[in-house]
């Protein structure tokens, strides 16, 4: 076991940040952590790499304890942080050895990890760059070089790819495949379902500090959705026409959207027929259609 | 919970580093203009309004203040590096957060901090120093003491700059802590004239600043006047760098670790 919660929470003096969590990290497992802004991801994940302590509860990281074994849990682990942190006032190879440094690494096999880390992160000709010459994506992807100076065991990414271009995702995605791959466990949060569907073994969904559902992305979906999605557009008068006409069908209504839910495609037969020139789309149900059947359609403040 | 100075392991030489790293690439910024303070104030006092004053107890008025120049020169660089260099480092680079995430400490970080911020005015006084030696202001041999009372003196400001650090929420409060403490402890405790001209009360609270401490305790060598009245004065020096650091080590664990 990776990482092992019981009953975790915590409170910021008056703000309760997570509440009464229990979750298990398996090793060489990928895990995600999915919620709106403000849903305890990001505390979640400071509790396990130490900087947040937990009001209360057990958290236990490769089986020590939290509250006494920073030291010894931090060496094992590699650090994607939200906000890139990285020393502007460094080069990128600078970046980091200074990191490797702090985990104890000699001068010598730094040198040959940031090498090697620059290379698998597609960054090796920009060694000796001033990181705010870096573009945004490169940036990114130095942080998870850096993250991996010291072997980590475990790899701990808050939104990894928020604000990237679809290139670097993709890239992003292939190496930490390639990790997961070599056995590293990895434990991300993300705003975009695609990325959890396509990483994560298992995803947690957390809501006002508290788990909802946890399981695999596909589980998640048979649960709490039917397979197939059909989205209609429509102002608002149309669409309460619509609804009342096929009350049969499990259906929502979002803004000037109408989505309709179903367990096969043919359901929507009749009601593609009556409207044949609407704007609309039929897709398999995703993680989205799961985050937001949970998490409600409204914006969280 | 472990916070403190006994939790503090010898890795906090690697934070250290790193900012010794980022100084040395950016030595010209770092180097020269620490230097105009101290070099304006021994033009201005010691040879400027110096040539107005025949003596002050006792002695040139230029060897009277060049031990509190030195002083000024030490805390004013720690209190920088402590307090704007810290601040930054901690809050807009997220510096702090990225090296708590390794198996350095928060504690490892605050005394790194510290330890950094007195080395910067070790350097930046010995500079100053060196200026002093060539310009004929010290002969003894007890100049060879100075820089240690210089990087203690820098060592406590540097203390009390991270106390304030990691205690603020936006950066505005360091104009108070400049103009409430700083300013004032630069020219209140004995660095200029001696602290018996003030009253009573202004006497003690100079006292209470261990900078006053500090540059009696280095003029005492410069003058050839040490005498067993400095012990008290030597204890306090290093009795509140001590206290400081330790309050400083914790207020930065509590800052760092939510």
């Amino acid at each position: 076991m990776i990482v092992e919660a019981k009953s975790l929470h915590k409170r910021f003096q008056d703000v309760v940040a997570v509440e009464s969590l229990d979750f298990q990290v398996q090793a060489g497992e990928c895990y995600g952590l999915v919620g709106p802004n403000g849903a305890g991801k990001t505390t979640t994940m400071k509790m396990i790499y130490c900087l947040n302590r937990p009001t209360s509860g057990e958290l236990r990281v490769f089986g020590l304890d939290v509250a006494s074994e920073q030291r010894r849990i931090k060496a094992k682990l590699g650090v994607v942080p939200q906000e890139n942190n990285l020393d502007p006032d460094l080069s990128t190879c600078q970046n980091l050895q200074v990191y490797a440094r702090y985990f104890g690494i000699s001068k010598q096999e730094s040198t040959r990890k940031c090498r090697e880390l620059l290379e698998f992160m597609q960054l090796g000709d920009r060694a000796d760059s001033p990181t705010p010459r870096l573009s945004g994506g490169m940036k990114r992807r130095l942080v998870i070089a850096r993250a991996l100076v010291n072997d980590p065991d475990l790899l701990i990414l808050d939104e990894p790819t928020t604000g990237l271009d679809p290139q670097v995702r993709h890239l992003i995605w292939d190496r930490l495949l390639d990790l997961k791959e070599q056995g590293i466990t990895l434990i991300l949060t993300t705003h975009y379902m695609e990325e959890a569907q396509k990483l994560c073994d298992r995803v947690m969904i957390m809501d006002r500090s508290r788990a909802v559902d946890e399981g695999s992305p596909g589980q998640l979906i048979q649960q709490h959705i039917s397979p197939y999605v059909l989205e209609l557009r429509m102002d608002r008068s149309l669409a309460a026409t619509v609804q009342d006409r096929f009350r049969g069908l499990k259906h929502q209504v979002s803004g000037q959207n109408l989505f309709f839910y179903g367990d096969s495609a043919s359901e929507f037969d009749d009601l593609l027929a009556a409207y044949p020139d609407m704007e609309r789309l039929l897709r398999p149900s995703s993680l989205e259609d799961v985050f937001l059947k949970l998490t409600g359609r409204e914006i969280r403040q | 919970m472990n916070a403190g100075i006994l939790s503090v392991t010898p890795a906090f030489a690697r934070v250290w580093k790193r900012n010794a790293q980022v100084y040395l690439t950016l030595w010209k910024f770092n180097i020269f203009p620490a230097l105009a303070e101290p070099v304006l104030f021994i033009f201005v006092f010691g040879l400027g309004i110096g040539s107005y004053i025949e003596e002050m107890e006792g002695v040139p008025y230029l060897d009277f203040v060049a031990p509190g120049i030195l002083a000024i020169a030490a805390i004013m660089q720690a209190t920088f590096e402590c307090t704007y260099g810290s601040y930054f480092r901690m809050r807009m680079q997220n510096t702090f957060e990225g090296i708590i995430s390794t198996p350095i400490s928060a504690d490892e970080v605050g005394m790194a901090e510290i330890v950094w911020g007195a080395t910067r005015g070790l350097v930046t006084s010995t500079l100053v120093l060196l200026l002093m030696v060539a310009i004929g202001v010290f002969d003894s041999w007890t100049t060879l003491l100075l820089p240690l009372l210089t990087f203690l003196a820098a060592f406590n400001f540097a203390a009390l700059g991270i106390i304030v650090t990691s205690r603020i929420g936006q950066m505005e409060y360091f104009h108070f802590y400049f103009a409430g403490f700083v300013l004032p402890a630069q020219f209140l405790c004995g660095t200029f004239f001696p602290v018996s001209r003030f009253p009573d009360v202004v006497q003690a609270i100079a006292w209470i600043i261990p900078l006053t401490s500090f540059v009696d305790i280095m003029r005492s060598l410069t003058l050839d006047r040490v005498s067993a009245s400095l012990l008290p004065e030597l204890l306090w020096a290093l009795g509140s760098t001590l206290i400081l650091t330790e309050i400083a080590v914790r207020s930065m664990h509590r800052r760092l670790v939510e």
